[in-house]
């Protein structure tokens, strides 16, 4: 028996979220011989196959296709699998999430930033004012951002570059903006307006990032920034570039986020008058606040896989949606919207 | 649910810990009356300390009499050294050690509230006639 023509199957695509899963699964499978053509819908999180399989039953299909994509982290199969949205985990997650942010609280109570006692800044206090700022409530902008970062990009699988580059971006644009404020004897500030703005901006993707990882709302992945589908289309290797490009310039850009230990490092780094020396103050500023983010960040390490992924996505997403609470009273406390909430 | 309970227990500790360092600091309000305003020359100076927070962070002050408030840095380099009044539309930078007035040329009656770059560290002058 000849079987020639062409079938047709709906398959359910485990661990699709996103518009780059859409053009990456129908790639990946249009690159297999048997099949013809691959359609995904985000939508329904299914993909429509064409092609020619032979006599194998749909489940047979369904576990040959999704060999090609198990590297991706995606997985067909026939049924819908049900959307487990274990609330088991957040017995965990929740203590875990207050604990860490009563940590936080206790930490600014007990005057972390008294810690910093000089008057004059060699590149070792640079570098010490660096770890404290990194324990202060720059944690809140910063560290909140390296979270929701790494663990978005963890559950997609892609865990160590991500985060490398973001360090990357972070450290050398601080070297080199540093220097170039030294150089010009002038700060590039952004103004009320415009740090409010970015401020907003950073506390409204964090709250969509935290409760996306929260894993609770599954129509709500739909707002998840990315790169606009006509984009990624053009993009080296799909979603590659979103992988590489995010985290370089979210790096490059917490120069400019509103934390007052990089304002005043700025603001140092400007009475220096040399490219060299405000570089390097930059640069060990920088540096000092690394261990404490590349610990925050490398928490999303090895965990995917574990069976305690749920628990950490889930304790992640609520400190993630604290710390963006956090920065958007903040924002609101600053322009002058709202009186002061928080007094630490 | 081992876990669980080890989590339940660190989140109690922790909450202990925080109860007990707040108790046995009370002075973390640091809202004890400080004679910080005086008056020169027809002018009303009021003194502030920024180092992680201003202190003091309440201030009685007179209404109507031209006032500097002026910022006191030692070794400052925390959210304290950005300065900002929202209802004046000021955004002041502080040097990390020094001073710095903020000039208010007529006070009206009533609170003045101000805060640090981001938000978390507050202070209020206020006025009266």
């Amino acid at each position: 028996m000849e079987h020639r023509e062409q079938e047709t199957h709906t398959f359910h695509v485990r661990g699709m979220h996103c518009q780059a899963c859409v053009l990456l699964t129908e790639s990946e499978l249009q690159e297999v011989a048997s099949v013809s053509r691959a359609t995904s819908s985000l939508a329904t999180r299914t993909v429509e196959v064409c092609g020619d399989f032979g006599d194998r039953t749909p489940e047979e299909v369904a576990r040959e296709l999704s060999r090609v994509l198990t590297k991706h982290g995606y997985e067909l199969s026939v049924e819908k699998l049900e959307h487990r949205k274990n609330w088991s985990d957040f017995a965990v997650a929740v203590p875990v999430a207050l604990g860490f942010a009563l940590l936080f609280v206790l930490l600014q109570k007990l005057g972390i930033v008294n810690l910093v006692n000089a008057s004059d800044v060699s590149y070792g206090t640079a570098f010490f004012i660096g770890v404290v700022a990194s324990l202060s409530t720059c944690m809140a902008v910063v560290g909140g951002l390296v979270l929701s970062m790494s663990a978005t990009f963890a559950r997609e699988g892609d865990k160590v570059r991500p985060q490398i580059l973001f360090h990357v971006g972070r450290i050398v644009s601080f070297f080199i903006l540093g220097g170039v404020i030294g150089a010009l004897g002038a700060a590039f500030t952004l103004g009320t307006a415009g740090t409010f703005i970015l401020g907003l901006l950073i506390g409204i993707v964090m709250l969509i990032l935290g409760i996306n990882l929260l894993d609770v709302f599954p129509s709500f992945k739909r707002f998840q920034p990315a790169m606009p589908r006509f984009l990624a289309r053009h993009a080296l290797g799909v979603s590659e570039l979103n992988h590489w490009l995010t985290p370089l310039l979210v790096g490059v850009a917490t120069f400019f986020l509103p934390c007052g230990f990089t304002q005043a490092m700025q603001l140092y780094s400007l009475t220096t008058g040399s490219f060299l020396a405000g570089g390097f103050t930059m640069l060990a500023f920088a540096l000092g606040t690394l261990p404490v983010l590349a610990l925050i960040g490398f928490s999303s390490f090895s965990i995917r896989n574990s069976a305690k992924a749920g628990i950490f996505f889930k304790s992640a997403g609520l400190i993630v949606i604290l710390f963006a609470l956090f920065n958007i009273i903040n924002s609101l406390v600053v322009i002058g919207l709202i009186s002061p909430m928080f007094n630490f | 649910m081992k876990p669980l309970h080890l989590a339940l227990v660190i989140a109690a500790t922790l909450i202990g810990g925080a109860v007990m360092l707040s108790l046995n600091r009370p002075g973390v309000g640091n809202d004890v009356p400080v004679d910080n305003v005086r008056i020169e020359g027809g002018q009303q100076i009021i003194d502030i300390t920024a180092k992680g927070g201003y202190t003091p962070r309440t201030t009685t002050a007179k209404a109507g009499i031209p006032t500097i408030i002026r910022f006191h840095t030692a070794g400052t380099f925390d959210c304290s050294t950005a300065v900002r009044i929202p209802s004046m539309g000021v955004s002041a930078r502080l040097p990390s050690t020094g001073t710095k007035d903020i000039v208010i040329t007529n006070p009206q009656p009533g609170p003045l509230q101000g805060m640090c770059g981001m938000g978390m560290y507050p202070f209020q002058v206020n006025f009266q006639n």
